[in-house]
């Protein structure tokens, strides 16, 4: 594969053309012809594909894409091109599997394979934001505590003695800090001090916020991960490239990260199944990441559990399992508040797409990831639980199940139901769950998978 | 061919983003000596509105929506002149300063409702990403903008939107402009908190709203 360096000098090097020159000259064409080119078609009944044919030819068409369009530098109004023969080294040279935690949580996360019945990495929780510092604790806690997780995203804090903390500020930095020190407590108090934090760094929009929290001072260690995103579409820009040149220079893990978007420069379903897998391929090519947070999102409904996109998250990670096995946990943006009856089988319906195609779990964002206060651990057990449910399930068992699943929600996606807060859910001094309402709602969907022959069995 | 021919045909060209026959069709208006803004109202722009329904039903994405805008832009370049030599203005719906706010980079949402409200009939400014609060103000009293449209996706970049307004306020010109907000972390709450005009979830929204600020 061509060195960072190397990589870093493409970004300063490739023709320089405005960003819509980009798109209307390379990127959008450029799709429309690798789609046409491989015949990607998805058939409209369909959630989980399973024609293995039609995977692969994603994947060849997602590798055209990267080496026919490239990436663009919005820093240097540049294009960066790599060859085709460079992008199939980085292809073959991908890391298989990523190595996470401390001592008795040390793991190893991996590119799993479709239909395949190993137990899939467990990743819980989600970077939300919550309101208090007391409610973070407790929260991070609580995930932790959860005893299948593997690793841990953590939420956000984004106030400063009451005050917003401004993008870039001063507080900003103090805040990310603040996040890093009072997750890896949280972790602690559960018993589990080695737990990775692979969201590394929730509260940290820029590099500097970022390398500064990571400092060894504040508890997060190379074996935690750091995620570089891709901004949408195929944008690399300075700040994700100096957190590359760090973060490899440390040896630390480096979480690729890309929101493919439905109905943005991708198109639709077909545009956005080839568009992640290309990311998957620009996350060990560019940013040499470990991992990847794979969160393809509906541009206007902002959550990723409408079918064609189940369909397009599915189909990337089963072009992944068949030609590359990058580790990929998959970000669910749902729309159903948290404890919701909707939530839970938007998260039934998501993880029959993903885990049978080869992906890892995710136990994900509720409420379209904008209400504070509403990661509910008691919510990501039974979620992680569904994901291993979802493993029993060979492609074509989990088709049938998943389209049960989403003609439970599909009427509810444009107004999805209202949820829980963490408050009102949990006592504050006991953390013990007080909300009857909640516990019931959970219940009667724990009865109601296991009457549709779909047990979730408590962990 | 007809007048109505001329506008239908014309009409379906923009919709199956045809860019030679629609300027084609745009040129032989011309040669029948159509008013162009004739053209514009039963020729392009129905054309575009069907580009816009089509895009909010999913049926077409953004870069058919960017399409239609060139094409439209190219058409009107070449009615711009007859429109100056006769002396009359071109009818816009109302005039919209817009952009993302400081701190924050990202622009597709932001870039779809500049396009669609391009498309239906609003002139637009758009200033880019990562904007100073007072280039808004700057712009719109520059621009003797009707509306400013403020685009925010992250949590953290939220508290530009506030700025802006903080910043009309203290120029004592925030009863001038309709403040209107929009992005991924934006909720109505938020809206209203920071007493923004209005608050919209979807691109199309947003123009709807917008058209309903300047219709009073």
């Amino acid at each position: 594969m061509i060195d960072l360096i190397e990589v870093f000098d493409r970004a300063d090097q490739g023709p320089l053309i405005s960003d819509t020159d980009y798109y209307m000259g390379r990127f959008v064409p450029k799709l429309a012809e690798v789609i046409a080119r491989y015949r990607i078609k998805w058939d409209k009944n369909t959630i989980v594909n399973t024609d293995d044919d039609l995977a692969d030819r994603v994947f060849q068409a997602a590798i055209d894409l990267l080496a026919e369009a490239g990436a663009y530098c919005s820093d240097s109004n540049r294009v960066m091109e790599f060859s085709r023969d460079e992008v199939l080294r980085a292809v073959e040279q991908a890391p298989k599997f990523a190595r996470f935690g401390e001592g008795r949580e040390a793991k190893t996360m991996y590119g799993r394979a479709v239909d395949d019945p190993s137990r899939p990495w467990i990743h819980i929780g989600g970077g939300i934001y919550t309101t208090d510092e007391q409610i973070y604790l407790d929260t991070v806690e609580g995930m932790a505590a959860i005893s299948i997780a593997d690793s841990l995203s953590v939420p956000s804090i984004l106030h400063l003695r009451g005050k917003d903390a401004r993008v870039r500020s001063p507080q900003e930095l103090l805040t990310a800090i603040k996040t890093v020190i009072l997750a890896r407590e949280g972790i602690r108090r559960s018993g589990r001090a080695g737990l990775p934090i692979i969201n590394g760094i929730s509260a940290a929009s820029n590099a500097v916020s970022m390398i500064a929290a990571a400092a060894p001072h504040f508890g997060l260690r190379i074996t935690d991960g750091f995620l570089v995103d891709f901004l949408s579409e195929m944008i690399v820009n300075y700040e994700a490239l100096q957190k590359v040149a760090y973060f490899s220079s440390i040896s630390a893990n480096i979480g690729s990260t890309s929101t493919p978007l439905f109905g943005g420069y991708a198109g639709g379903a077909e545009g956005v199944a080839v568009l992640a897998a290309c990311y998957l391929i620009m996350g060990s090519l560019i940013y040499r990441g470990s991992y990847h947070y794979n969160a393809p999102l509906h541009l206007s409904l902002h959550l990723s559990s409408t079918k064609p996109l189940l369909w397009a998250i599915g189909m990337s990670n089963q072009a992944n399992a068949r030609n590359m096995r990058y580790p990929t946990v998959n970000l669910p943006y749902l729309g159903g508040g948290a404890g919701s009856k909707m939530v839970h089988y938007e998260m039934a319906a998501y993880m029959l797409a993903v885990v049978p195609a080869g992906g890892n779990i995710f136990s994900g964002h509720p409420a379209k990831s904008v209400e504070p206060d509403s990661l509910l651990p008691w919510d990501h057990q039974f979620h992680a639980e569904i994901g291993l449910a979802a493993a029993k399930y060979p492609r074509k068992e989990a088709e049938p199940l998943a389209q049960e699943f989403y003609k439970k929600y599909e009427g509810m996606i444009k107004s999805p139901e209202a949820g829980f807060r963490y408050a009102q859910v949990y006592d504050l001094k006991t953390k013990k769950i007080i909300n009857s309402d909640y516990l019931r709602i959970q219940d009667e969907v724990r009865e109601e998978f296991r009457g549709m022959g779909f047990e979730i069995l408590p962990s | 061919m007809d007048k109505m021919e001329l506008f239908e045909g014309l009409r379906d060209a923009m919709v199956s983003l045809e860019k030679e026959k629609v300027l084609s069709y745009t040129e032989k208006a011309l040669e029948m000596d159509l008013e162009p803004l004739e053209v514009i109202d039963h020729g392009l722009l129905p054309g575009l509105t069907e580009i816009g329904k089509q895009f909010e039903n999913e049926e077409v994405f953004l870069p058919e929506l960017m399409l239609s805008a060139m094409v439209f832009q190219n058409a009107m370049a070449i009615l711009q002149p007859r429109i100056k030599a006769q002396g009359t203005k071109s009818r816009k719906k109302g005039t919209v300063v817009i952009g993302t706010v400081k701190g924050d980079m990202h622009y597709i949402g932001k870039n779809i409702v500049r396009l669609l409200l391009e498309i239906s009939g609003f002139e637009v400014h758009d200033l880019g990403v990562d904007v100073d609060p007072l280039k808004f103000v700057q712009k719109a009293r520059d621009v003797q903008a009707d509306i400013i449209a403020l685009s925010a996706l992250l949590t953290t970049t939220l508290v530009g939107q506030r700025d802006v307004i903080e910043a009309l306020e203290g120029q004592g010109v925030r009863d001038r402009f309709k403040v209107m907000v929009g992005g991924g972390a934006v909720t109505k709450k938020w809206s209203e908190d920071i007493k923004a005009d209005g608050y919209a979830e979807t691109a199309y929204a947003a123009v709807e709203m917008a058209a309903s600020f300047v219709q009073g």
